[in-house]
């Protein structure tokens, strides 16, 4: 039936072609605008019909025509004429050929599949005919408003206009209880409480709306529900899925934090730096309260992509990696597809091949590691503190020793060691630097020990003075931190570590692959267990050409979680390449230094060996008792310094270009490397990073550059996008060219202005939106209006949506006042129903009920989904989702029929109506309507009510008491009231 | 002028889908000029039926999980008995595997023989399987791109190897709907063994949540909340009349709201599912004869398990089900994977689905539906063709056999070929995209054709690869 319908419509269309080419005769359902705008009226339809072989990427690309540029399009063809002659429709080859009616010549091409409508070519002649102008995509072009931002009324009078244009009729505010549901859910994800619902409904002040806004606004609640709204688009979760589904632990500290960050309003440019940077800022965010720093915990959203255990191929596996980080980064921040480029130039976005791989060294340069959650303002001061009193311990000392002693010549002169060729040096932890090796955390400090006094405590005697190596415990146990060696390649047969320790580790990390176990990886990670110096030995021939670094660490992974047992150190001497036998010296590398310096840190191994000989042939003052007291206060300051619990997360490594992988391929690598720098279509972009890191916060700074046009514009989006349920571009999470256009251009282009000149502040933002007319308008429309705007796009009543999963379920706990309203933590377990099966399940399932929880603080398991929340459209976390899918499926319905939690609930909320024996039946109604619908109930709803429990009480029940009979009725009641679409949609 | 059809009107003929097609007879022969309408699916509408002539109707994957060895089954090579104990290093360049534990070129433990009139070998593994050499189409050159189960599982599932992409049987009811209102379009029958990397293998992806895979599962309640909590029928029955009349009177206030009024129908179907699925698995109307050619009373509690998988699946084709996907039994051994004592494990894989499958192969025959219904069974990857330690065989992308009956198939078929000693394939590869071309082709869907918009991509099942294997066609 439909076909024939279809062929119908097909063979009018074909009627119409013959009719005339004279396009301004024709009566278009809806007429060619005056004047025929280029971003607006016409790139659509290139994009869409023409670029995938006339656009930016040149490997796909038919008789080097090219349509993305005017310089392209009006080009000499290689067979003579142009495309595109500018004001001249019948001089263009392009109009000639899309109005062809020859297979072989009409364009597009039919077996492209695709078509050009009438109105279409209409279009595009038109454009021609008024001097085909061109314009940059208009997401490049950037925002500009006349309108003071300080205007109140600018975001309904900018709706207005289009509303005018439509001549459409707006629908009258909304009931005061539709009002207060709807704000409270959109802004906290939480129903309105019975209370705050009165209040509101009393409250006749002029101002009652906007108290009644603020005061959501300021609810910890709302941080939970935007923070839920981001994490859609990190794609949170707190497994790496794949065959095992290993946890990223202490995830959920970066879950915390964006709830902690949208409760503050902490400015989004902010936010967006510690995302990008957070580990790399010169002045860290720190809690109010707690004193933790926040800024690096942002970074973690890279660390949480999957990942798999022994991929055979090591390389592969890390660009995978690195694409999905890409990816993910590109869209949340700036809505642009970048990983369509890794195989070649966008097929329509100006982003290139070179601009994926220029972000692939951003990403190949960032290291994975664990940091420590306990990290404070607490954490530098302490180590400063530290250092400062062994700065002391070492002046007192030299001060004490006559300086002639010391001084026999000035110079120790840089021994020359022997070449030996059979071994390289990767680091040599002997002398007082750590040799360029990366310190992370705290444990390692910022050198090594050469040079520490050694101090009987009891009597404050100077033993001598310390040798050089790496040590975990410089300021004592419990420290975290890493030490990580600069990439190399792997060229030798062996890595060798000479090391020392209890319960830690020592890992080589190539290809930053982390998940570092049998089969095949297992030899990777050496455990350090003797507290004497051993030769620790990696075989590497398998791995010879990779890119490799060392990572030395006190504690370690237990299936890949990072733990530090309390007794656990580390210390090393060097790290060396060789090929066997291990080789029968590795001589320090000595470096020259002025001999009076060695109290003021630049020591060299032989000095120190020097004083020591001094000191053991006494003819050094040994005797140091004021030392007592000082070796006291800085165990007392270590104790500052110990961590117990961590989160995934970042680090910088050491800068690394990227060449191009050809058509993607990871093993087909161009000669040249991409210079690290930004997206080089946008301001700032093309500019090679200065800097011997990673360029994060290089890239950063240019996303968040004043002129870049796209960041502001992005996130304004995604705030009306969950206001209204509908984004001003409602391809939320891509601004780029098959991305829709906005439906209000200047109203996005006011609002974006408006969030940069209000400090990016996402509250505010908010607050001005839902303050207009727009946001509180009726969800009644009448048929005209119906008719007229469908799909509710120019807002004249305000779009009904069902409520997100997490909605839903928190909504139905706060129904039966079950909601436990704690913030933060750990997450709760998973519930495992028996059809969540497969490797990697955990042993114990967590509770029905999530104990009552908010659904964000429920665990996510990448192989162990919640059904609730991925069957009401949670999207499955592997990717960026700014905009949820709202589907209608049978399994929903089923979920709310038949699902233990819902049914437990109800009964509840059953128990609870009929704790209060002094409430009547319509009361006992009352109070069930407040929870679910906030609203009272009509006058017919009450007699519903009434026949549909008399009914019931007619039934036989399996119940043998009065009160469990009355308890099921009103269960049964609860449990259809849940199930009413009132319940799960804004309506 | 004709008015476009209004979304309501869209969604009527939506969910009647390929199913009305079928319904009013026309299954198979679309009216002429009938083309699918320009960028439909780029679009992200819902698709409206194949794009041309199906041959199938419904696919079955029988899912092999772990890696059947393809130099035990399908693929006979004497060089490997000759060259038994052997250093394969010496004979040709050995690939990186996962476990690294490469032992001497060994033997197959089982003898083969020529079975039907096309005189396909098969090894003793499959004796019933065997009996049905001529309707079967053997390719001995499919071959993966990941090494690891994990990502191979995937790739086969979703045409990638990366977790979250849509999987095949998400595609295939995407593209095409599902014929019966009552039951979903894409299920999976859960024998014991969920594949590596989970549930994901049966997810959606980025297509909408209405098609991922339904899991079944052998039990008191087959489907999640299938089962109504409300102890008496009548009770439920009551309740959603209430709910009805209540939501009803809701929409008077409201007028049109699609979104609203789907829900509410939803609940219809919903309430239809609750007795459709539990009389799926009521096998008390199949005669005996049909259990016992299954293997309902074979003395081996795994392939009676598997048995009623089988006939579920069948049961499901009748119902109008998409594509039905059967993972693995839990034998006492792991699944395919064996790493070490390949004899004691493939044996008991082996013999818990062997004669399950060929009595589906048969039943179905004998109803006459084997010529709408797509029967695929593969692994993952291969084997090696020698040994991991003494007794194992490690997992081989490079050469894996697989086959597949009924629908457009033309039975009797050997296609591919590997080298002498069956560890790459040297003549006619199959990719999996190429095997996710033809089970497309076989369902009327091109391949190239059938997009979904994500991330800036029109993205394809097979992504931009993938060629129709015409030689196994009928």
């Amino acid at each position: 039936m439909y076909h024939c319908q279809r062929y119908f419509c097909i063979s009018i269309a074909f009627a119409l072609l013959f009719l005339s080419s004279c396009i301004e005769d024709k009566n278009f359902a809806e007429p060619l605008p005056e004047n025929v705008n280029f971003n607006f009226h016409v790139r659509p339809i290139l994009v869409q019909n023409c670029y995938l072989c006339h656009g930016p990427d040149p490997s796909g690309r038919k008789a080097d025509l090219r349509l993305d540029t005017f310089e392209g399009a009006t080009a000499v063809l290689k067979e003579g004429g142009h495309a595109i002659v500018p004001g001249k429709p019948s001089k263009s080859q392009l109009v000639y050929r899309i109005f062809h009616e020859e297979e072989d010549q009409v364009m597009p091409p039919p077996e492209s599949n695709y078509k050009l409508t009438a109105r279409e070519k209409a279009l595009l002649e038109k454009w021609i005919d008024q001097g085909a102008e061109w314009k940059e995509h208009w997401a490049f072009i950037p925002p500009n408003t006349s309108i003071p931002t300080s205007n109140n009324n600018a975001i309904d009078s900018l709706l207005d206009v289009r509303l005018l244009q439509k001549q459409l009729i707006k629908s009258p505010e909304a009931d005061k209880y539709s009002l207060i549901r709807r704000v409270s859910y959109v802004l906290t994800g939480l129903p309105p409480s019975p209370s705050d619902i009165e209040y509101f409904i009393v409250d006749d002040s002029p101002r009652a709306y906007e108290k009644m806004v603020d005061a959501y606004l300021n609810s910890p609640a709302f941080g939970e529900r935007w923070a839920r709204h981001w994490m859609d688009l990190v794609r949170y979760a707190e497994t790496k899925g794949h065959e095992f589904d290993y946890s990223i632990v202490g995830i959920w500290r970066y879950r915390d934090y964006l709830i902690r960050a949208f409760n503050e309003d902490v400015p989004y440019n902010q936010l967006v730096k510690e995302h990008l940077a957070g580990d790399l800022l010169d002045s860290v965010r720190f809690d109010s309260e707690t004193k933790i720093a926040e800024s690096p915990i942002g970074t973690a959203f890279f660390a949480m992509a999957e990942g798999t255990h022994s991929p055979v191929d090591i390389k592969k596996d890390e660009a995978d990696r690195i694409d999905n980080m890409i990816d993910v980064t590109s869209k949340t921040f700036q809505g642009l597809t970048v990983s369509c480029a890794r195989c070649h130039d966008h097929k329509f976005d100006p982003i290139l091949t070179a601009d994926y791989y220029s972000m692939y060294g951003l990403m190949e340069s960032t290291r994975f590691t664990p940091i420590a959650a306990e990290q404070s303002i607490e954490t530098e001061k302490s180590v400063k503190e530290i250092e400062d009193v062994k700065a002391y311990m070492l002046k007192l000392i030299s001060d004490k020793w006559d300086e002639k002693e010391i001084v026999q010549n000035d110079l120790i002169p840089k021994e020359e060691v022997a070449a030996d060729t059979t071994y390289q040096i990767i680091g040599d932890f002997r002398n007082a630097d750590l040799d360029g090796w990366k310190s992370n955390g705290t444990a390692f400090g910022r050198r090594t020990t050469l040079g520490d006094p050694i101090i009987e405590k009891s009597s404050g005697k100077l033993l001598r003075l310390d040798e050089g190596r790496a040590s975990s415990k410089l300021f004592g146990k419990r420290i975290f931190g890493s030490l990580q060696s600069q990439n190399f390649i792997l060229d030798k047969d062996f890595i060798g570590i000479r090391a020392r320790g209890e319960k830690s580790t020592i890992r080589l990390v190539i290809d930053n692959f982390q998940l570092i176990q049998n089969p095949i990886y297992g030899e990777l990670e050496i455990p350090v267990n003797n507290g004497q110096w051993q030769n620790h030995v990696i075989d590497v021939t398998p791995w010879k050409g990779h890119k490799a670094y060392i990572e030395i660490l006190p504690g370690g992974y237990q299936s890949h979680k990072y733990q530090l047992p309390e007794d656990a150190y580390v210390e090393a001497q060097y790290a060396i390449t060789y090929n066997s036998p291990w080789p029968t010296e590795v001589k320090a590398q000595n470096e020259s230094a002025p001999k009076q310096d060695w109290a003021r840190l630049k020591r060299s191994a032989s000095q120190i060996q020097e004083i020591n000989n001094s000191l053991q042939t006494g003819k050094l003052p040994t005797s140091f008792p004021e030392l007592k007291s000082t070796l006291d206060s800085t165990e007392q300051l270590a104790k500052k310094l110990t961590n117990s619990s961590f989160y995934y997360g970042i680090t910088d490594g050491f800068g690394i270009d990227s060449p191009i992988f050809n058509r993607g391929n990871h093993q087909e690598l161009s000669e040249e490397k991409v210079s690290r720098s930004f997206l080089s279509a946008l301001p700032q972009g093309g500019v090679p990073f200065e800097t011997n890191g990673s360029g994060r916060m290089e890239f950063a700074n240019a996303l968040l550059a004043s002129e870049n046009p796209l960041t502001s514009r992005v996130m304004v989006n995604r705030i009306w996008h969950h206001l209204f349920g509908r984004g001003i571009v409602e391809t939320v999470d891509n601004f780029g060219l098959q991305g829709k256009l906005p439906s209000h251009p200047k109203l996005l282009d006011y609002l974006a202005i408006k969030f940069q000149k209000e400090d990016w502040s996402i509250k505010n933002l908010v607050r001005s939106i839902v303050m207009t007319d727009a946001f509180k308008r009726s969800t009644l429309r009448t048929e005209e209006l119906i008719e007229a705007d469908p799909t509710t796009i120019y807002l004249a009543s305000f779009p009904v949506r069902r409520l997100e999963a997490e909605a839903i379920r928190d909504g139905i706990l706060v129904a039966s006042e079950s909601l436990n309203d704690s913030l933060y933590g750990p997450p709760v377990a998973t519930y495992l129903t028996h059809f969540m099966q497969g490797r990697g399940r955990p042993a114990v399932s967590g509770p029905l009920d999530g104990n009552g929880r908010r659904s964000i603080y429920l665990e996510v398991r990448r192989n162990f989904l919640e059904p609730m929340m991925t069957t009401f459209d949670r999207p499955i976390p592997f990717s960026t989702f700014g905009k949820r899918d709202v589907t209608n499926v049978p399994a929903q319905s089923l979920i709310i029929m038949n699902d233990p939690f819902v049914a437990r609930q109800a009964e509840i909320m059953a128990k609870k109506v009929l704790d209060d024996r002094e409430l009547s039946f319509d009361e006992r109604i009352s109070w069930i309507y407040i929870r679910t619908f906030s609203r009272p109930p009509t006058v017919e709803e009450l007699s519903k009510a009434k026949e549909f429990i008399a009914m019931l009480q007619k039934m036989e029940t399996s119940s043998d008491t009065e009160t469990d009979k009355e308890l099921e009725l009103w269960k049964q009641y609860c449990h259809s009231i849940f199930n009413l679409k009132e319940f799960i949609y804004l309506i | 002028m004709q008015r476009p059809l209004s979304r309501r009107e869209m969604l009527g003929i939506c969910q009647g889908g390929f199913g009305a097609l079928a319904f009013t007879g026309l299954f198979g022969a679309l009216p002429f000029g009938c083309k699918r309408p320009k960028n439909l699916a780029a679009s992200n509408e819902l698709y409206l039926g194949p794009h041309y002539l199906p041959k199938a109707k419904n696919v079955i994957f029988l899912y092999m999980d772990g890696g059947v060895s393809q130099v035990d089954s399908f693929d006979p090579k004497p060089r490997l008995t000759a060259e038994n104990g052997e250093d394969p290093r010496k004979k040709f360049k050995v690939d990186a595997t996962q476990f690294d534990n490469v032992g001497k070129i060994l033997k197959s433990p089982w003898e083969f023989k020529q079975y039907g009139e096309c005189g396909m070998p098969v090894s003793e593994l499959f004796p019933h399987i065997a009996t049905c050499a001529d309707d079967i189409a053997l390719i001995r050159s499919l071959t993966s791109k990941f090494p690891e189960h994990t990502n191979a599982n995937y790739f086969l599932h979703t045409g990638s190897g990366i977790q979250g992409r849509p999987s095949m049987g998400s595609w295939m009811t995407y593209g095409l709907g599902s014929e019966n209102k009552n039951i979903p379009g894409y299920v999976v029958l859960d024998g014991g063994l969920i594949p590596p990397g989970g549930l994901d293998n049966f997810k959606n992806g980025f297509l909408p949540a209405s098609y991922q895979a339904s899991i079944l599962k052998a039990g008191v309640e087959p489907v999640a909340n299938i089962t109504p909590r409300e102890g008496i029928p009548k009770l439920q029955e009551e309740k959603l009349r209430f709910i009805e009349e209540m939501d009803q009177s809701l929409m008077g206030k409201m007028g049109e709201v699609d979104a609203v009024e789907s829900a509410i129908s939803n609940y219809e179907l919903a309430y239809k599912m609750q007795s459709s699925i539990p009389e799926l698995t009521e096998f008390s109307e199949e005669t005996k004869a049909t259990k016992k050619l299954y293997g309902f009373d074979s003395d081996d509690p795994h392939t009676r398990g598997y048995a009623a998988q089988c006939l579920l699946a069948r049961r499901l084709v009748e119902r109008g089900v998409r594509f039905i996907e059967l993972t693995c039994p839990k034998v006492e051994a792991d699944r395919w994977d064996q790493h070490n004592n390949l004899k004691d494990g493939h044996e008991r894989n082996a013999h818990a689905v062997d004669q399950p499958i060929a009595g589906l192969l048969k039943d179905l025959k004998s109803r006459g539906m084997l010529e709408e219904t797509l029967v695929v069974w593969t692994g993952e990857f291969g084997r090696t063709p020698f040994a991991q330690g003494a007794d194992g065989r490690d997992h081989n992308p490079s050469a894996c056999s697989m086959w597949m009956a009924g629908a457009g198939i033309k039975g009797g078929t050997i296609f591919g070929r590997t080298d002498d000693y069956g560890y790459r394939v040297i003549e006619n590869e199959v990719t999996i995209h190429d095997l996710h071309a033809t089970i497309m082709h076989l369902l009327g869907i091109n391949h190239e054709l059938l997009t979904f918009r994500f991330g800036g991509r029109d993205i394809r099942l097979t992504d931009v690869h993938g060629h129709i294997v015409k030689d196994i066609l009928a």
